[in-house]
């Protein structure tokens, strides 16, 4: 129903570039998130779609039509605001129907729009009670029933998981997607948690110092990032700096602090410096005498901590004297420790060459 | 709501209003006091001799000293007063404590020198308990001077300690005192090093109220001080005495007064703005687990204290209705002093009601916008105005009343002598309660509730009405009551400022007081005192504590 372009969009609080020259296109029926630490400038993004942060300069679209010029109260957003903002003086259903009114809805269809957005988020029967007769998790359903039964162009939410527990969070998250392909909606989703972004969107842009550091769907998010910062930032992950020594076809060797790694990359020139993503499951612990799968490359170290997570485990490996030790994903934890041996597969490293 | 306040129009409207209200009735009066000091004694010629000629002055020398004397005194014992009572509140388990602190707060809202006046009825010359002590052959020296002001500052200043500082005690982290604790550090050592220093802040904060309040009262020195001279007094002495009119004089001892209190607001405003860490508690403290005796001591000194604050004003309304001969009291019941003081006119009355609801309505509607914009929207014009719409609390009201005097006494606008000049006066005076009071409950209403309405589709002013307006109204009102309560037992300015149809009935106890009819004094006193606390009593579940310690 409605696509957003965002273009230039700049905003600056102090001597602070909140929002940075900003470009982004939204589709139609889009999960959008802005993924980024706090202070990054998602918020302020969301909140200049929303209308309560002016641009500075740039525009911002609805379709075709332009809306950043317009008042918030006439921009058919509805927002979620992360600490709920349930009015504390109307009950549910009023709380609901606040839009509607202001819509002149009749009451008729009012009633009825009501009912079926508080059985959208499953609180039938609610219109009666109290905001503060109800749980946390509740309340996030009341605003988001609130915000989606207006029928708006673009349904705006910022950190609204952060005030839940771990694992209401999870139950939600599937939720609001599934409310958002029944309702097909365009969503613009604010967090600074990986975790909720890459299970929800479609697409996400990571946002670092103002900017979008890289903008693309979750898988190439994870598996691709355009940068050290966002392979940091999403996802755990192991960074070596180091200067490419030679190529090898379409492998470089790569010297790092204390040892060496080979890694594919096609562009890299002897002398480069570079820095290189290994994510702990692209690592592989060989068992006693066991050979490495064809094209992978083996390492060794010494064991110097176990961290169970539950589904996986977590191993701290030193390998070189002064680097970080290496982080790899196992099923379970090896029996005895000491000197370990390990294999990754060169081509799921990422490299990133540095400006020369 | 940011567009609201954006939008130029609402913003620009607001402080249009506040600085054409403040330079006229509160700028330029302070500004002609100060003219008035700078001016020789005929009023013509410029002349910076005025202030080393009042400085050299034993008489007005010993008036400085002796306000500064008697303010830092009631500094000091509010708070050893004070601090333990609050740390009783906040920490042990004691039965009816919500009656305690709402008693314990009433002095606030009563007349200061009601209480004074309870104090001479009892133990002054004439005294009732003097002259039983007397008659027992029990030697008891004068409560006159310094002593007996001292202790009714205290009894009737030590909330504005209190109430802060309960708040403090209760908004202390119980983690920082349990990591304390699990660092080695014994309860008492937890007390002195952490729970101490986060609550000194607020504790100094609340005395520096009580000495400002000590030094810009009137009423109290006026009942009390006897030959002792005291600046608020004197002050208003050389303005609109009937001997040795002064208005050079008085201008210096007015500017006097208004250094005093500005240094010591500027001092409280730099400590409120440094209390930062003092005010999110993620887990409020338990109470101390102590025995029946300690808990028993708490009690009772909480209980003591509070009544010994209460026991002058309960005195005056008993004596109200007893007979009285000439000064001499019999124990007789007797409506009397009631019949003598109302029959001769129920204007006072009146007055006092109808100019108290005007001050506090006027004080509200300038004060609730400004407050609403300090909240809303922060910009170096907000600050501007915090500044302008707080310093009236810095200008005693007699300078205040003098200055308007100046200013409105000829010229284009004459209001010298009219009601007119009495409600300014009390707009003016209360208008740093309303701001601070309407901008404490915005502070507590969520800014994302507005911009949730306008995300709805309710343009900004509609919101305003619908969403802001109900969460707050309790809280207006309550501000509204407290404002024409205070207005009420108003003395400073309206002694300056009353004309003869305008008297009020703090005025009409004064005169009472200033001739012999000691019942009809008493008479009034008690309709002040009921007048205070029936609409404080009817408004007490609107009122948040902390709304009375800005008073």
């Amino acid at each position: 129903m409605t696509s957003i372009s965002i273009e230039n969009a700049v905003r600056t609080f102090g001597s602070v570039r909140a929002v940075d020259d900003v470009s982004i296109a939204i589709r139609d029926a889009e999960f959008f998130t802005l993924l980024g630490p706090s202070g990054c400038g998602k918020t302020t993004l969301l909140r200049m779609v929303a209308g309560f942060c002016d641009l500075e300069s740039g525009r911002i679209l609805f379709d075709a039509e332009r809306i950043d010029t317009l008042p918030p109260h006439r921009r058919k957003t509805g927002m979620v605001f992360q600490n709920y903002a349930i009015f504390p003086h109307l009950r549910v259903g009023d709380n609901v129907a606040y839009g509607l009114r202001a819509r002149n809805v009749p009451s008729a269809e009012r009633a009825e729009r009501i009912a079926r957005a508080l059985k959208l988020i499953q609180l039938q029967g609610y219109e009666d009670r109290w905001p503060h007769q109800l749980s946390g998790g509740q309340l996030q359903r009341v605003a988001i029933a609130r915000a989606v039964v207006i029928e708006p162009s673009v349904l705006l939410l910022d950190e609204p998981l952060s005030n839940l527990d771990a694992k209401l969070r999870v139950e939600m998250r599937g939720e609001i997607r599934r409310l958002q392909k029944t309702l097909g909606i365009t969503v613009i989703y604010v967090t600074h948690d990986q975790d909720e972004a890459l299970s929800m969107s479609d697409r996400i842009a990571v946002m670092r110092a103002g900017r979008v550091e890289q903008l693309g769907e979750p898988a190439a998010i994870y598996g691709a990032p355009e940068s050290p910062f966002v392979a940091k930032f999403v996802g755990a992950t192991n960074l070596f700096e180091g200067v490419v020594t030679g190529r090898v076809g379409d492998q470089i060797d790569v010297a790092i602090a204390g040892g060496a790694l080979r890694v594919h990359d096609a562009r890299a020139q002897a002398g480069d410096r570079v820095e290189i993503s290994v994510r702990p499951e692209a690592i592989r612990l060989l068992v006693a005498g066991e050979a490495a799968p064809a094209g992978w490359i083996t390492l060794s170290g010494t064991l110097s901590g176990v961290e169970y997570l539950g589904a996986v485990t977590r191993l701290y490996v030193r390998m070189f004297e002064g680097a970080p030790p290496l982080q790899v994903a196992v099923a379970s934890a090896p029996a005895g420790g000491g000197e370990i041996s390990m294999a990754y597969d060169p081509a799921r490293a990422v490299v990133w060459t540095k400006d020369r | 709501m940011r567009s609201l306040v954006r939008a130029p129009g609402f913003q620009a409207a607001i402080a249009l209003t506040a600085a054409v209200f403040l330079s006229a009735f509160f700028l330029v009066p302070v500004l002609r006091v100060f003219r008035a000091s700078v001016y020789d004694a005929a009023g013509t010629s410029l002349t910076l001799f005025n202030y080393p000629h009042v400085l050299s002055n034993r008489f007005f020398l010993d008036a400085l000293a002796n306000s500064l004397v008697i303010a830092a005194a009631a500094f000091v014992f509010t708070i050893v007063i004070g601090v333990p009572f609050a740390f009783c509140i906040a920490r042990f388990p004691m039965p009816g404590k919500p009656l305690l602190l709402a008693l314990a707060a009433l002095p606030l809202v009563l007349p200061s020198f009601v209480s004074a006046y309870a104090l001479v009825l009892m133990f002054g010359r004439a005294g009732l308990v003097t002259r039983e002590l007397h008659a027992a052959g029990i030697p008891f020296g004068s409560i006159y001077g310094t002593p007996g002001i001292v202790v009714t500052y205290v009894l009737t200043l030590y909330p504005y300690v209190v109430l802060p500082t309960v708040a403090a005690f209760k908004s202390v982290d119980v983690s920082v005192e349990e990591v304390a604790q699990n660092l080695g550090a014994s309860p008492m050592r937890t007390f002195v090093t952490v729970t101490l220093p986060i609550v000194l802040p607020s504790i100094l904060a609340g005395a520096l109220l009580v000495f400002i309040e000590a030094i810009e009262n009137f009423g109290v020195p006026f009942v009390l001080a006897e030959d002792k001279p005291i600046l608020a007094v004197e002050t208003f002495k050389l303005f609109a005495g009937e001997t040795a009119i002064n208005p050079a004089a008085a201008g210096v001892l007015g500017m006097l007064l208004v250094a005093c209190t500005a240094v010591a607001l500027l001092i409280q405003r730099n400590i409120l703005g440094r209390r930062y860490y003092a005010t999110s508690a993620r887990r409020a403290p338990p109470l101390l687990p102590v025995g029946p005796g300690l808990r028993l001591l708490a009690s009772g000194y909480c209980w003591i204290v509070t009544a010994a604050a209460l026991v002058p004003f309960v005195a005056v309304v008993i004596i109200s209705f007893l007979q009285f001969n000439g000064p001499v009291l019999h124990y007789q019941f007797s409506l009397d002093n009631f019949a003598q003081l109302l029959g001769r006119s129920y204007r006072p009355l009146a007055n006092t009601l109808m100019l108290a609801a005007a001050g506090a309505v006027l004080a509200t509607l300038i004060g609730v916008p400004i407050g609403y914009l300090l909240v809303r929207r922060r910009s170096r014009l907000t600050a501007l105005l915090d500044i302008a719409a707080t310093a009236p609390f810095a200008v005693a009201g007699t300078v205040l009343g003098i200055g308007l005097v100046l200013t409105y006494n000829s010229g284009p606008v004459i209001l010298t002598g009219t009601w007119i000049i009495m409600v300014i006066a009390y707009a003016v005076r209360k208008l740093p309660f309303s701001v601070r009071s309407s901008a404490g409950i915005l502070h507590q209403i969520d800014g994302n509730l507005e911009e949730a309405s306008i995300n709805l589709g309710v343009p900004p002013f509609v919101t305003f009405l619908r969403i802001t307006v109900p969460l707050i109204v309790a809280g207006i009102v309550g501000g509204l009551v407290l404002s024409f309560v205070t207005i009420a037992s108003e003395l400073s300015s309206t002694i300056v400022l009353y004309s003869g149809p305008w008297t009020t009935m703090t005025v009409a106890m004064f005169q009472a007081l200033e001739g012999t009819s000691a019942g009809e004094a008493a008479a009034a006193a008690t309709i002040l005192i009921v007048f205070t606390v029936l609409p404080v009593a009817l408004v007490y579940r609107l009122l948040r504590r902390y709304e009375l310690s800005t008073l």
